[in-house]
């Protein structure tokens, strides 16, 4: 057998503007490659990603050439296997519960989105990305995270900079810095929330890490809320306005999404179509192999899920929105010990609550140049806007 | 090896052979059940290995744990007495044989 090709001529430009159409080749000739620029060995065959996701033994999460661990001042639970990922997993899934999700913050959320539903102008144009998606997944992140003080600004602003900060692999300094000073804020946000919730314990993640009966380090809490604060606002958000844009832009299904009310499909088939998380490290711990290349030990492999997702062999025409198609079985909460924390939260309230309540307040919504919106990302992806004019 | 069927909702049967000590889901991904989707791989985490155990069966497969029952709430499909999460029931010599009913849907 051989290693796996190395491809000389792919940037990371092009897999930030428009990394679709790579992925469609790379799938046809070179399903397992290593790119120069990215330095790391790409699956893009939805069988492979899958494989190497549902086999931690063999791959571990510990990619230990990033910045994530500098912009994070953490090593987190993203990157770690075994017993030490499931202990500081298993003491934030509790608020997880779907006890909770039903009784907290399902409510929750409805009574925001509502609200949120309500400041929107109507009969001018109205970019739901700052307007609508970004604010709602903040707040519902603060209140759930245990520090419903932050503002939906600084939960953002946090989010943001945490991404840059991991997603900075050219080590440059200004990224790096402006992490560093929302850690002081986030910090300080934190330790004077907990006094409160060691006298008023709620199902907050912060209260129940905190009043554990055997509770993970302190630092350890820290950075499982930052994770969240990191995934938890872009993922919701660039989901929503992905569907929304499928929708708007198809306005057949759209109608028969409406008659039938199946908003989750319609959810789902947006997760699909672009996957909010595009692509996940793993390193190899042994010698193996992939669809044939050999893989050495120690190597990093890129599993691109957003490939995954439009995988010929399981989707006709997967690089297009079709809330109708009938199988959208795809990969974008992941797979294996890792699987999203959010997922039953993000199909609960996005897929059931928030869709159907925007058409039912604004039936009429119409995307304002829908060919000017700009779709951005290589590790994370969405639009970067949605104008609408409500009616 | 034991084996286990799995009858789709529109009646179609398929039996494999499992290996001991694997889960019923671990089978059915490894045969390319449609149907169980198991997201999660196993870490009962989602509900996307739902199954409805035959009548049958149901003695020998035992019950699901509270844990397992709370995470069947997320079940696409509707949950009854005999819904199990297929990542959750550990195939022995004793379960040579057993048969289970998917549901419409998972997601």
């Amino acid at each position: 057998m051989a290693f796996a090709p190395t491809d000389e001529t792919i940037t990371i430009d092009q897999l930030t503007r428009d990394p679709y159409a790579v992925y469609r080749r790379l799938r046809a000739e070179a399903p397992v490659v290593t790119v120069r620029s990215i330095g790391r060995t790409l699956l893009t065959k939805a069988a492979d990603t899958r494989a190497v996701k549902d086999n931690p033994a063999l791959f571990s999460s510990n990619d230990p050439n990033t910045p994530m661990q500098r912009a994070f001042q953490a090593h987190t639970l993203m990157r770690k296997d075994g017993e030490d990922h499931m202990r500081e997993r298993m003491a934030m899934t509790p608020t997880f519960s779907p006890a909770n999700l039903k009784t907290l913050w399902i409510p929750a959320y409805e009574k925001l989105a509502g609200e949120y539903l309500d400041r929107l102008p109507r009969n001018e144009t109205v970019d739901l990305f700052p307007a609508l998606a970004g604010p709602l997944a903040a707040r519902i992140l603060a209140i759930i995270l245990g520090i419903p003080g932050a503002t939906d600004e600084e939960m953002q602003y946090w989010s943001q900079a945490l991404i840059d900060g991991a997603g900075n692999f050219g080590y440059a300094d200004e990224p790096f810095a402006r992490v560093d000073a929302c850690h002081a804020a986030m910090n300080a946000m934190v330790e004077a929330r907990v006094p409160l919730l060691k006298a008023e314990p709620d199902q907050s993640a912060l209260s129940v890490m905190i009043n554990a009966a055997d509770p993970i380090p302190f630092s350890q809490v820290l950075a499982n809320l930052k994770i969240a604060i990191g995934g938890g606002i872009n993922e919701p958000r660039d989901s929503l306005l992905t569907v929304l844009y499928g929708l708007l832009t198809n306005p057949d299904q759209l109608d028969e999404i409406k008659r039938t009310g199946n908003w989750s499909g319609a959810f789902e088939e947006g997760l699909r179509w672009v996957a909010p998380i595009q692509a996940s490290s793993r390193c190899a711990n042994e010698d193996t192999e992939i669809r044939g290349v050999d893989i050495r030990k120690g190597e990093i492999i890129m599993t691109v899920q957003a490939s995954a997702n439009h995988d010929e062999e399981l989707f006709e025409d997967g690089h297009l929105y079709n809330a109708l198609r009938p199988k959208t079985s795809h990969q974008s909460f992941g797979s294996g010990p890792h699987h999203c924390m959010g997922t039953h939260l993000a199909r609960a309230t996005i897929g059931k609550i928030i869709l159907p309540m925007i058409f039912e307040r604004f039936p009429d919504m119409q995307l304002v140049e829908p060919e000017k919106v700009v779709w951005w990302g290589f590790g994370f992806r969405g639009p970067l806007s949605l104008p609408v004019r409500l009616n | 090896m034991p084996k286990i069927t799995f009858v789709s909702p529109d009646d179609g049967r398929t039996t494999v052979e499992a290996a001991g000590g694997d889960s019923v889901m671990q089978a059915a991904l490894a045969n390319g059940i449609e149907g169980i989707v198991a997201e999660c791989g196993g870490a009962m985490m989602c509900a996307t290995c739902h199954c409805y155990v035959d009548e049958d069966w149901l003695s020998r497969t035992g019950a699901a744990s509270d844990e397992e029952r709370a995470m069947l709430d997320f079940a696409a499909s509707e949950v009854r007495p005999s819904s199990r999460l297929s990542c959750q029931i550990a195939i022995t010599e004793e379960l040579d044989g057993l048969t289970v009913h998917l549901p419409e849907a998972q997601i």
